[in-house]
């Protein structure tokens, strides 16, 4: 059995410290690893990933993030990362983790992704240059994903994003903004590899559960939608357990 | 000559939330009557209070009423078995 946490959107600034620490430091009670599903930031500064690092650093359990839109706002997404990896946090996009946890292999596949919509709704890879490029982001990006997922042998497959894969956990916000959430494209290379739990944040008034069209069950753990501190989804279940060892 | 409630307002709030200095992509804003309803939610009540005070400050004869409140950021009590 393994236990993940997992959280997104936490916008983290100097006017967020100590408000998670609290439910974070009972974590290694609760899950076996962190998975944070982009957007760690408010405006993608150094100055506010050293205050994600105080905030969710330091766990005594590993902590793996994508980056979000928010963590790219001011082009400093390179020196965000190392702030986040000189803390000890792995930072994925486009690449793999590992954690042996309890005798099992997790395995974490990560992109921050990209939008375009989905089935009947989407963007196509036509026309002008700046359209192109949109959907060409788009396509390299789900491309990466797949091919990472792909690339690891594990008991549990995870991947991990900030946009969407599917429509489902976007039920709750305004249809017109959907292809601004996320892209068929992360499904489809979802649904190319054995995964077993996509996590994503991003849409902060979308829903909590979903599935790709292969079926693999999809949670979005945008702060907002979860309103708590973190979730925890187990995996790899040798006995159903629903309370957690915390109280 | 006053402030219209309308959806160029609208548009121009979310602009404003969505800009660099606020940078809040959750916050909604509904027309009302005679006033502008901000609501979502955000990360602190420090965010919340600076959020209102721009958005009045920026149109000083519109009612708005700040609606907006703060992400509950407490342990969770169950987990969900994944199958």
């Amino acid at each position: 059995m393994i236990r993940i946490a997992a959280v997104g959107d936490v916008h983290v600034d100097k006017d967020v410290l100590g408000r998670f620490r609290p439910a974070l430091e009972e974590l290694p009670e609760r899950a076996d690893a962190l998975l944070i599903a982009g957007d760690l930031t408010r405006h993608g500064t150094v100055e506010e990933a050293r205050c994600f690092v105080t905030e969710f650093g330091g766990l005594g359990v590993p902590v793996v993030a994508v980056l979000g839109n928010h963590d790219h706002q001011s082009d400093q997404q390179a020196r965000v990362s190392d702030v986040l990896t000189e803390s000890g946090i792995t930072v994925l996009e486009g690449d793999t983790t590992v954690l042996e946890l309890h005798g099992h292999r997790l395995g974490i596949a990560g992109v921050k992704g990209f939008g375009g919509g989905f089935a009947g709704a989407s963007a196509s890879n036509f026309g002008e240059r700046e359209m192109k490029d949109f959907v060409g982001t788009t396509e390299v990006i789900a491309e990466r994903l797949e091919n990472a997922l792909k690339s690891i042998e594990v008991d549990a497959l995870v991947a991990l994003t900030h946009y969407a894969p599917v429509p489902d956990t976007l039920l709750g916000e305004p249809l017109e903004i959907y292809a601004f959430l996320g892209c068929y494209q992360l499904g489809r290379a979802i649904d190319a590899a054995p995964t077993a739990l996509a996590l994503h944040g991003h849409a902060h008034h979308g829903s909590e559960r979903g599935r790709t069209p292969g079926g693999v069950p999809v949670r979005n753990v945008a702060h907002p939608v979860i309103k708590q501190a973190y979730n925890v989804y187990q995996l790899l279940t040798e006995h159903v357990d629903a309370e957690l060892v915390a109280s | 000559m006053s402030t219209q409630l309308d959806e160029y307002l609208e548009a121009e709030i979310q602009s404003m939330l969505t800009d660099g200095r606020i940078a809040e992509l959750g916050i909604t804003v509904q027309r009302r009557e005679h006033l502008l309803v901000l609501g979502g939610e955000v990360e602190s009540g420090r965010r919340r209070d600076e959020i209102c005070r721009q958005i009045n400050e920026r149109f000083p004869d519109v009612h708005i009423v700040c609606d907006i409140g703060i992400t509950r950021a407490s342990a969770p009590s169950e987990v969900e078995e994944i199958s």
